[in-house]
């Protein structure tokens, strides 16, 4: 049933090709009084793929809001030159899965449609329906359209997810840690659809693993309130750098080319 | 026969189940995909205390219709707890802390207008067969604001109570229409509330909501059905009270959980 298929909505921008898309200086963000992000800097091209990964606490998911501006910080922050809260148009954004109440019974194509339909009173746009029809096909469950979201498992959930940034068609996609309730095989997929999307489309991502996407990662950004790191797989991902981030040894083993994060999940290659 | 001799209390009554029936489909099915059936219930007393306050100033002071300083006081009521909820406190604690405040005010006006505090303790059962003119105009209003609000902003609602995270993503402040809800919430609590009392809004709000979501594959069917279950309800309530001298919004909370437990045994 499953039907992968190359994404059909990838739109040809050239325009803003290889320029620098994210430019963050300085940025902290307070939380309750306590320090939640401090002195964050790095810039990112477009389009490419940047790897958040960092210990639980370490203010990830604060470190994607406030590229929402959706947190007060202080410091500087510009997309494409642009405010956040001003560059929201550019950006899908996936938040975690138990962030949403699974107490509405809504179908799969509502949940799809929620971002562009909540610009609208009513009515719908026929292309709005085209492009996440397009979005779905392109995670592979367009037979789930008009099946009920809660019925969905964690992982086709996540999948649903995915394919609601894709049908925003937005520029920059913004995921919090879209695997988490994965299994190996859909994770991997998802993973070349990413691979493929990072053709045309800034991605940046938080997760817990990091070894099935050290091949396609332009950049990884080790944070734990503070940036370790930030830099190319051959880089940043190393036993140091894993053990500053982390507190503890974490081997890393290197094999042509492809490093393995032991404790990471499972490194698989199709 | 029978039609030719209705008289203006029945028809006042059969109103009042129609607008009921439309608040339990739009804000009964939102409070239960929000989950926040408890504040229905902490509201309805809320509106008590505004009730009695509206008695003591008409005794003491000047004319104020008590049903509209209940529904100013319950829209207070309501954006209290929203403003707790911004503020990251559980919904449930705080309507409990205002449930525990509006009591105490409710009791406090009661023994101060003594002898008038038959028409406020009215409210907490209530009788739909007992409804001025101007009782069923003011839910008329009520309701059409209801629908007006719901028709510009199901949307934004809905995304706010499902993803607040994805609608601030896209510039909607979820807080905003999350008070948004809570005060259409209060609106509609105390358009219940002269008809089937404040211990009998759960009963026409949330079980038919709460029925019609257990069978429902999708929100405009779940609203749908809330509808057709509180209607029915109400309206039986009304015809089995004709012919049994019974209060009908008794039997419109059996007929109501009735239908809510063959939906549990459905499953």
């Amino acid at each position: 049933m499953n039907t992968w298929e190359t994404p059909k909505n990838v739109p040809m921008e050239s325009q803003f090709r290889g320029e620098v898309l994210i430019e963050v200086k300085n940025l902290s963000v307070e939380y309750d009084g306590s320090r939640a992000l401090e002195d964050i800097s790095f810039r990112l091209k477009h389009p490419s793929l940047l790897v958040i990964i960092g210990p639980n606490g370490a203010g990830k998911t604060t470190l994607l809001k406030s590229l929402l501006g959706l947190v007060e910080y202080s410091g500087e922050i510009k997309i494409f030159g642009k405010e956040p809260e001003e560059a929201r148009e550019l950006i899908g954004y996936m938040p975690q899965r138990d962030r949403v109440n699974a107490n509405i019974p809504l179908r799969v194509k509502d949940v799809l449609l929620m971002p562009l339909l909540s610009k609208k009173i009513i009515g719908i746009r026929k292309e709005d329906v085209n492009r996440a029809k397009d979005a779905l096909r392109t995670v592979g469950l367009l037979h789930y359209w008009d099946r009920r979201f809660n019925a969905l498992s964690g992982g086709e959930q996540q999948r649903v997810f995915l394919a609601r940034t894709l049908a925003q068609n937005a520029k920059i996609l913004i995921l919090d840690e879209p695997f988490s309730a994965t299994d190996v095989a859909t994770k991997m997929k998802m993973i070349n659809i990413l691979h493929r999307l990072k053709q045309e489309k800034t991605i940046i991502l938080v997760t817990h693993d990091v070894n099935p996407l050290v091949e396609c990662t332009d950049n990884f950004l080790l944070l734990n309130k503070r940036m370790i790191a930030f830099g190319r797989v051959d880089e940043v991902i190393r036993e140091e750098t894993l053990e500053r981030l982390y507190g503890v040894r974490v081997p890393v083993i290197r094999r042509e080319n492809v490093c393995y994060v032991v404790g990471s999940d499972v490194h698989v290659h199709n | 026969m029978f039609m030719f001799t209705i008289d203006v209390w029945l028809l006042r009554a059969i109103i009042a189940i129609f607008l009921i029936a439309i608040v339990s489909s739009i804000i009964g099915s939102y409070s239960v995909f929000r989950g926040s059936t408890f504040m229905v219930s902490g509201i309805a007393h809320g509106a008590l205390a505004g009730a009695a306050l509206g008695i003591f100033l008409s005794l003491y002071f000047f004319h104020a219709n008590y049903l509209l300083v209940a529904l100013a006081f319950s829209i207070l009521f309501a954006l209290g707890i929203a403003y707790a909820s911004h503020k990251k406190e559980n919904v449930d604690v705080a309507t409990g802390v205002m449930f525990a405040l509006s009591m105490s005010i409710a009791i406090l006006f009661l023994s101060l207008i003594r002898e008038y505090a038959s028409v406020a303790w009215g409210l907490i059962v209530g009788d739909l067969l007992l409804l001025s003119q101007l009782d069923v105009e003011i839910m008329l209003v009520s309701v059409a604001l209801i629908v007006l609000l719901f028709i510009l902003f199901h949307r934004k609602i809905l995304f706010s109570i499902f993803d607040p995270e994805g609608a601030l993503s896209v510039g909607i402040n979820p807080w905003q229409y999350e008070s948004l809800l809570f005060v259409m919430m209060a609106i509609g609590v105390v358009v219940l509330l002269k008809g089937v009392g404040a211990i009998l809004v759960y009963a026409l709000l949330i079980i038919p909501a709460a029925a019609s979501k257990r069978i429902s594959s999708s929100v405009s069917s779940s609203m749908l059905l809330s509808f057709l279950i509180a209607l029915g309800a109400g309206l039986g309530g009304i015809f089995l009270s004709i012919y049994t001298a019974v209060s009908p919004s008794a039997y419109a909370g059996l007929i109501a959980t009735t239908i809510y437990f063959l939906t549990i045994f459905r499953k």
